[in-house]
């Protein structure tokens, strides 16, 4: 099976802990080496993130616990990048 | 010793989930406070009352001393503890997920336990100082040397708590403390007009 090296995660998650703390904890797991998260949309309680992971070797039931553990829910995996280099997704002429 | 550095970091994270160390000063505070003025009230009573025998002071006091520890154990327990499911319920409406075995569920248990120990240990250990001198009364010359030195201490923990009030919204230290002693010098003269009123 090929690694999967980067994930793009849509993420409802409490207000805390912080994106800080949470992309802290993140980048510990094994096999990540870089995460962006970043808040596109923000309630009283809770917000929605867009959580870009790079990495190596990612192991997404690893990542999906993580964030569970910190009381967020995966909404939807909208970017999956696996094989032996990163390559961006083909322009197309419906873009 | 690594097992403690791991606790101290879970604890540190469980504070800034559940704002443990904001609720947990404000509790402090307050409860120190009502312990040194209800011992106060108990010393003064006892001395409007010429109760001579320390013993008697002694076992009033530290009567009183547990009846507020557990006061403040039972009373901040239950309170906070109906205050943070509700919290977590309504988080949970929010994320449509159950949070209870998550860091915000166990931040929340953990906070709720902390705070309680807080608010009961804080007036018990108070009013425990403010009567300690009692304790020592047999190498003091006088029982009145007693109520005096007690007095005097409260004073001085009224001061220390309002400094750290101070410390807390970053005010003068001294203003703050003196803020403190007032409520108990208002309290002492009060108790010592029942004295006059009754002699």
């Amino acid at each position: 099976m090929g690694k999967v090296r980067r994930l793009v995660l849509d993420v409802l998650k409490p207000l805390e802990p912080t994106i800080i703390e949470l992309a802290q904890q993140l980048s510990e797991l094994s096999g990540v080496e870089a995460v962006n998260i970043s808040i596109y949309e923000i309630d009283r309680k809770v917000e929605n993130a867009k959580i870009t992971i790079e990495g190596s070797d990612l192991d997404y039931e690893s990542v999906e616990r993580l964030i569970q553990e910190n009381g967020g829910t995966v909404h939807s995996i909208d970017e999956v990048v696996a094989g032996k280099m990163i390559i961006e997704d083909a322009a197309t002429l419906q873009d | 010793m690594e097992f403690f550095v791991r606790k101290l970091n879970e604890f540190r994270e469980y504070s800034d989930i559940a704002s443990i160390g904001e609720i947990g000063r404000r509790y402090f505070a307050m409860n120190a406070f009502d312990g040194v003025l209800t011992i106060i009230g108990v010393l003064m009573g006892s001395y409007t009352a010429r109760v001579y025998d320390a013993r008697i002071v002694i076992v009033t006091g530290f009567s009183t001393c547990i009846a507020m520890g557990i006061s403040g154990l039972w009373g901040a327990y239950l309170t906070e503890s109906a205050e943070r499911k509700r919290g977590l319920n309504d988080l949970e409406n929010h994320t449509l997920t159950d949070l209870s075995q998550t860091k915000i569920g166990r931040a929340s248990r953990a906070a709720v336990v902390i705070v309680a120990l807080v608010d009961g240990l804080a007036p018990f250990l108070a009013a425990l100082i403010v009567l300690s001198p009692f304790l020592f009364s047999a190498l003091l010359p006088d029982i009145l040397f007693s109520y005096y030195v007690s007095l005097g201490m409260a004073l001085v923990v009224l001061f220390a708590l309002g400094a750290f009030l101070g410390r807390v919204s970053k005010e003068s230290l001294i203003i703050s403390g003196l803020k403190m002693v007032g409520a108990g010098l208002v309290s002492i003269l009060l108790s010592y007009l029942l004295k006059v009123k009754g002699s």
